[in-house]
């Protein structure tokens, strides 16, 4: 499983982060940092990256199976 | 535009003070009639089950908020083009215009304000002990920070509330109380008309930055109109819903009330609960510009699509013991209050900061509401309580 983050499309509004820390986060400027970008989730991660995603609440963040 | 056999249709009208009252059996009776179901009172299909809203919300090219928000044509005309009704391009530059300044990374340096004035405000209503959860504490907070932030001359501000419950009465159907608020719109209209003709905001606003927007050739003057009104309106009766909600459940429910106070880090959640539990913006409208269908359910192009944001944040098929307020809920930042997606709410850092630091600020000091006998507003949008006498109860 992959995550696809719309960089464009961030608000910075953290609910990610909140629910997933060890995954997403956002940096002092408020900007997204998505651990596993351009990668496979590995499956330790996935319930959390999942969550994270599910959180999102401008669809800026898309579970691609 | 009439239903197929194939569509489950529901005949009674869900806007009456009577439904408004007492809304969670329709929504749970729609949720059972299927993914979609013709509403015959109001011409429109109601997509009530979690799934399908959130997936409507996120499918902008079947479903358009232009000519789609409200369930009535005088309404949709009127806010054509403001960033609620508007779509793709159009909508994401009108966002970019005002939303950089609404995240949460922007509102850092409005924490301090807002949480000491929520102290404040707390302070000296646990002292008077008794008071009104609406007016006194709800009401307050939003109405001392956010006319201040969008840059709202004084004059005119008591006339806000008034303007900003009509807006949100004129998106139901053409009932008695839109077709009262749709003058009173009007109005709001025209002051904010007047505003960006005049010029007359507060430096270094949210409206100042909108008008250097103007100034620079990014948005035309009727944007910038548009735009004025677009982030006030709806920022004040919702967070007045979620405050006033929060206290009438945490009265009712005073061991979710112990929750919180052993582990006030649950306050965010507790926030999410909350509008999931009595959503304060019951649906928006969207126009399906294809034919497309939800979940199997056929929906023709031209057709209005009701997504009722809180039917969809009971739905069982989601939520475990949906009808339960329990502010520990793992899956409460899935309510979709707040909308979703493209055209999910970009005031919702300061909603939420605003929640958050008034149930922090009671968690401090409060043991216990003790509520009297609650009213409730009726709106055609905002589900809120518009008085709600509490006592409350301290250590000590």
């Amino acid at each position: 499983v992959q995550i696809s983050v719309d960089y464009t499309r961030c608000e910075g509004h953290g609910l990610c982060e909140d629910q997933a820390p060890e995954v997403f986060s956002l940096d002092d400027a408020g900007d997204l940092h998505y651990r596993f970008e351009g990668q496979d989730v590995p499956p330790d991660h996935a319930t959390a990256a999942g969550r994270g995603a599910a959180s999102c609440p401008v669809a800026a963040l898309k579970v691609v199976p | 535009m009439t239903s197929t056999a194939a569509v489950p249709t529901y005949q009674a009208d869900i806007y009456t003070d009577e439904a408004l009252l007492e809304p969670y059996e329709h929504y749970r009776a729609l949720r059972d009639l299927g993914p979609a179901v013709w509403l015959e009172a109001h011409g429109a299909y109601a997509v009530t089950r979690y799934a399908d809203a959130r997936a409507v919300l996120a499918n902008t090219e079947d479903f358009h908020s232009a000519n789609g928000i409200a369930l009535n044509e005088p309404a949709n005309s009127a806010i054509l083009g403001c960033t609620l009704a508007s779509d793709g391009e159009l909508h994401a530059h009108l966002r970019q215009v005002v939303a950089h300044r609404l995240t949460p990374r922007s509102l850092r340096p409005m924490r301090e304000t807002v949480t000491e004035r929520a102290d404040e405000l707390v302070a000296e209503l646990v002292q008077r002990r008794s008071f009104d959860a609406v007016s006194d504490l709800a009401r307050a907070l939003p109405l001392s920070i956010v006319p201040d932030f969008i840059g709202w001359p004084t004059e005119g501000r008591e006339h806000l509330l008034r303007w900003a419950g009509a807006n949100f009465d004129s998106f139901g159907p053409l009932n008695e109380r839109a077709q009262q608020a749709l003058p009173q719109c009007g109005e709001m209209a025209g002051f904010g008309a007047e505003i960006v003709r005049t010029g007359n905001v507060l430096p270094g606003s949210l409206g100042a930055s909108v008008l250097e927007s103007r100034d620079k050739g990014d948005i035309t003057t009727e944007q910038t109109m548009m735009l004025m009104l677009d982030y006030l309106a709806p920022s004040l009766d919702t967070t007045i819903s979620a405050v006033g909600s929060a206290i009438w459940l945490f009265g009712q429910f005073p061991d979710q009330w112990d929750r919180i106070r052993e582990d006030p880090s649950l306050i965010p959640n507790a926030v999410n609960e909350v509008v999931r539990y009595e959503s304060p913006i019951r649906a928006f409208g969207r126009l399906a510009v294809n034919d497309t269908e939800v979940d199997g359910v056929p929906i023709p192009a031209g057709s209005r699509v009701l997504v009722v944001y809180a039917a969809a944040n009971r739905d069982e098929r989601k939520f475990t013991d949906p009808d339960v307020f329990d502010v520990t809920r793992a899956d409460a930042v899935h309510q979709l209050g707040f909308g979703y997606g493209e055209h999910g709410c970009a005031g919702q850092a300061l909603a939420r900061m605003e929640a958050e630091s008034l149930l922090a600020a009671l968690a401090r000091t409060v043991t216990r509401f003790e509520l009297g006998r609650p009213e409730r507003a009726l709106n055609n949008l905002i589900r809120a309580l518009g008085s709600l006498p509490v006592t409350v109860h301290t250590e000590g």
